[in-house]
């Protein structure tokens, strides 16, 4: 049959097209052990050593090669990131309940917040440089940049806690209300403490996004850089192993991070399955 | 008691409050998500429409309404080229991504049976959606150079006996860049509705003696189409709004329209970034009505 | 002269295009058991879920205990409700579900802390989960997970609790036994509990007074035995599956079906749908052609099959038409009877016994 054959093929195909996702990565890693400082970001490895790492950490002496300007920009990333976290996973959270009663208008308020999303950074910061120009507002990371990433990351935990939601049996609600709990009181005490798992989550993938994000910073954030900002400053003038190492040590601190997401979701699926388990008797 | 019944029974035929009441405060929910988006998205690709009208001077602009720098742009070679090479590279990345991914995705979607393999494969397909798009652009560099890693490898098994010049600052090493880059987002959607095909369909078909390559054209490519077009919008809406990659593997050679955005942002002619940015909207718009056109997502989603 | 808890008035509720209930009017007794019967579809949830205040009416007005429910948000009703799955607080233990009531209500005014432990303990006792507070609603058995959904509802004394199939979830054992239990607590307390089930059994055997709801319009509200032995209509007489019903037409003092005439001689109700009505349990199988008594009706049957229930027999018949004809036979009063498959017997009846509508 011809099946047998394909499926053998198949995975070596994949096995391949992992290679390829991954490839470069491996190859960033393996040179960032790349002897310093004289040692090239190309192959071959002169010497395994983890000068760069060092280097990263302002622990080697100065060098022709300086260092990346990562402190700065790195304090203002994670608050960037820590501020369009809080933003845009509260109004995630309102726009959600918001669309578990259906009202006028939401299909078109719909495609207007999924639009953040797609809208393609250069456009939005176009726009946003625009609109401060003459408005004479300047362009600060804080300002016109924080704005910029709520509308990028919104939508993803709007999306997020409305997949919440939807999985969200409202009878517990009910039966708050029905014991003399107002609405308010209910989503505090009942409805807020059951979706938690998913807010933490929604709040993760906001800071991740912003953390990462580049285009739209690089219209809005005026002269103090963001870490991708500051590292995309470095590509044009040489390239040096050092970049390589500080790529290793944020896609790290990306895994971390996803590792942590992976967590909170087995929590929060597991309590939803104990939820399930109480309706069968 | 009766009265009170009776003053119900004539209030009745109203709408209810309650029903009312709960409306105003999904209203009141909505609304700061709605302000936030109407000022920060709406108004600012609004003003870049309003603004590719302006006159622009060296050094300023004036809100005065022209057709200038839409002519300039017409007119040019240059920019005429970069709209070209837009509308080529991202056909030619949709092409390669939806290569690429598509048997990725029908290995895992389909092929695997076991669901923890097969979301683990699909989450080993996704992770780097998460990492930093800066690294997996800088990671190329290493990759693609005289002295890259893949010249190295051809090399040392005796394909080639030369390095390969085109693999670095071309068209071409965009390309593979992007491709790597976006394919994960063909994969997914993709998968995605492979896995929810009944695989006693499949069965079925295998049973009364169809071949692969039939079942293939009848029943898993259509079925998959929703996914491919869902894939597709995502690659082409970051493939269309692409600078970086283009302007990183390339050095500065690849234009793109999202380029030309930056420089011209940099030279503070903001009519002229304008006019490329409402381009861009419209060759996306463009895109995404066509794309949408073939399969009508909210049926089959 | 209105002296209940809970009166409904042209209550009305359209989910599209279909009528979930249709002028709607009750009167609901206070310190009563009312039963709701009703098969799915029959609007029953709805009717519940309109008087909680979990959806609103299309029109129609419903006052309980003097005041507009209609307008009025659910958490400001003062109405009780117990949910099919329970839907307890999964985050909450067994103390705080039972008290989550007194503590964080809008109105009334706030208790001291040992006045609420008080409370809280005494209807952890009346329900008889007295040694599991501390417990997580998962650790509990579902008969247990009912009795805290109960005492959940009854500590924030409410004057009416409203009921959705509560005994759905059990076990047929559990709900046998739960069945006494809500009873008992119920008479205890001296509230109103409206009780909605498809059950004719269990809405028969719980009631004070029963209200059968058909495709969303009362068709009767009765005390059990007037709605068991004279069921208002074809249709009321249909939801209490105990009934065989022909249909056919009244003609000079006889109900003439496709089978057989049957002369008038019982209950005599108007309906719009002639129907002719005789209980499961009021037939008598004889041998072959066996002639009748002058007070019997009569007519011939094919034996199909029988059904043992434990405490009955059920037997199926075929008439010449294709209708099919249930015998019970209650073991408490007659005998088993072995009959020959396909044979034909007679099945005869008084003809008083008959209900006769039309």
């Amino acid at each position: 049959m011809q099946a047998t054959f394909i499926k053998p093929v198949l995975a070596v195909y994949v096995a391949l097209f992992l290679v390829f996702l991954y490839g470069p990565f491996l190859v960033l890693a393996i040179l960032s052990f790349q002897t310093g400082p004289n040692g090239g970001p190309q192959f071959p490895i002169i010497e395994w050593s983890t000068y760069w790492y060092r280097d990263i950490f302002g622990l080697t002496p100065p060098s022709r090669i300086a260092p990346l300007p990562i402190r700065d920009s790195l304090m203002r990333s994670l608050l960037l990131a820590m501020m369009t976290m809080v933003v845009s996973t509260v109004l995630g959270v309102m726009s959600a309940q918001a669309f578990r009663t259906r009202f006028k208008g939401s299909g078109v308020i719909f495609y207007l917040i999924v639009l953040g999303m797609m809208v393609p950074g250069v456009l939005v910061g176009l726009g946003l440089a625009l609109v401060a120009n003459i408005l004479g507002i300047d362009r600060t990371w804080w300002g016109t940049a924080f704005v910029l990433h709520v509308v990028y990351t919104f939508p993803f935990a709007f999306l997020v806690m409305l997949a919440i939601f939807n999985r969200f049996d409202a009878s517990v609600e009910e039966a708050s209300w029905s014991l003399g709990v107002s609405p308010i009181r209910t989503f505090q005490k009942v409805t807020f403490p059951l979706i938690f798992p998913g807010v933490l989550s929604a709040m993760l993938f906001a800071f991740t996004l912003s953390y990462d994000e580049f285009s739209r910073t690089l219209f809005s954030s005026g002269p103090d850089l963001t870490l991708p900002l500051a590292i995309y400053g470095t590509f044009s003038i040489e390239i040096h192993p050092n970049i390589f190492a500080f790529g290793v040590l944020t896609t790290l601190f990306s895994f971390a991070l996803l590792a942590v997401y992976a967590i909170l979701m087995t929590l929060s699926v597991r309590r939803a399955r104990r939820i399930a388990i109480q309706e069968e008797s | 008691m009766t009265v009170l019944l009776h003053a119900a029974i004539d209030k009745s035929s109203l709408p209810v409050a309650g029903k009312r009441g709960l409306n105003r405060v999904a209203y009141w929910l909505i609304a700061p998500g709605v302000l936030w988006m109407t000022l920060f998205l709406v108004v600012p690709i609004l003003m870049i429409v309003y603004v590719s009208f302006w006159t622009q001077t060296t050094f300023k602009i004036e809100p005065i309404l022209t057709t200038r720098s839409w002519a300039a742009f017409f007119a040019s070679d240059t920019y005429i080229g970069a709209l070209w090479t837009t509308v080529r590279i991202w056909l030619i990345v949709l092409f390669t991504t939806l290569l690429v991914g598509y048997p990725t995705a029908l290995f895992v979607g389909l092929f695997v049976k076991n669901k923890t393999l097969s979301t683990a494969l699909l989450v080993l397909c996704v992770i780097p959606f998460w990492t930093s798009f800066l690294i997996r652009v800088l990671a190329w560099r290493p990759m693609l150079g005289k002295e890259g890693a893949i010249n190295i490898i051809l090399q040392m098994l005796h394909i080639t006996s030369a390095p390969i010049d085109a693999l670095l600052f071309t068209e071409l090493s965009v390309i593979i860049g992007m491709t790597q880059i976006y394919c994960v987002f063909m994969v997914g959607p993709i998968a995605f509705m492979l896995g929810r095909i009944d695989p006693n369909v499949i069965e079925a078909a295998r049973d009364l003696g169809a071949s692969f390559g039939r079942i293939f054209r009848t029943i898993i490519l259509p079925l998959s189409m929703p996914g491919v077009i869902v894939g597709s919008i995502f690659v082409s809406v970051m493939v269309l709004g692409e600078f970086a990659t283009a302007s990183a593997l390339s050095g500065r050679k690849v234009n793109m329209l999202g380029n030309i955005i930056v420089t011209q942002v940099g030279s503070l002619k903001w009519a002229f970034a304008s006019v490329v940015g409402v381009i861009l909207t419209i060759l996306m718009g463009i895109v995404i009505a066509a794309l949408l056109r073939i399969v009508d997502l909210k049926r089959e989603l | 002269m209105v002296t209940g808890v809970l009166h409904i008035a042209g209550l009305t509720k359209r989910y599209a295009t279909t009528l979930a209930l249709d002028n709607i009017n009750l009167d609901i007794p206070g310190n009563c058991y009312v039963s709701l019967l009703g098969a799915s579809g029959s609007g029953k949830t709805s009717l519940l879920r309109i008087i909680a205040g979990f959806e609103q009416p299309d029109a129609g007005a419903i006052v309980f205990a003097g005041r507009q429910m209609v307008g009025t948000p659910a958490f400001s009703r003062g109405i009780g409700f117990v949910f099919q799955n329970f839907a307890l607080f999964p985050h909450l233990s067994v103390y705080s579900n039972v008290a989550f009531g007194l503590d964080n209500r809008a109105e009334g005014a706030p208790l001291g802390a040992s006045e609420m432990r008080d409370r809280v303990r005494a209807v952890i006792d009346l329900v008889g989960l007295a040694g599991l507070e501390s417990r997580g609603v998962h650790q509990i058995s579902g008969g247990q997970r009912q009795r805290v959904a109960l005492a959940r509802t009854l500590v924030t004394e409410p004057r009416l609790v409203l009921l959705d199939e509560p005994l759905g979830a059990l076990d047929a054992n559990l709900r046998m036994r739960m069945r006494g239990e809500l009873r008992r607590i119920r008479s205890r307390l001296g509230v109103t509990f409206l009780h909605v089930t498809g059950s004719e059994a269990e809405a028969l055997a719980m009631g004070d007074r029963v209200v059968v709801l058909d495709r969303g319009r009362v068709g009767q509200f009765d005390s059990p035995e007037v709605v068991f032995n004279q069921p208002a209509s074809p249709r009321v007489a249909k939801s209490l599956n105990c009934y065989n019903l022909f249909r056919g037409k009244i003609d000079a003092g006889e109900f003439i079906t496709e089978d057989h005439r049957f002369r008038l001689g019982g209950s005599r109700t108007s309906s719009a749908d002639p129907s002719y009505a005789i209980r499961q349990d009021m037939i008598a199988i004889r041998e072959g052609e066996a002639a009748n008594e002058p007070d019997e009706e009569s007519i011939s049957a094919r034996y199909l099959a029988s059904e043992y229930t434990g405490s009955a027999f059920m037997y199926f018949f075929q008439l010449h038409s294709g209708s099919i004809v249930e015998v019970e036979n209650h073991l408490s009063h007659r005998a088993m009877q072995n009959l020959d498959v396909n044979a034909d017997y007679t099945l005869t009846w008084k003809t008083e016994s008959a209900l006769v509508f039309g």
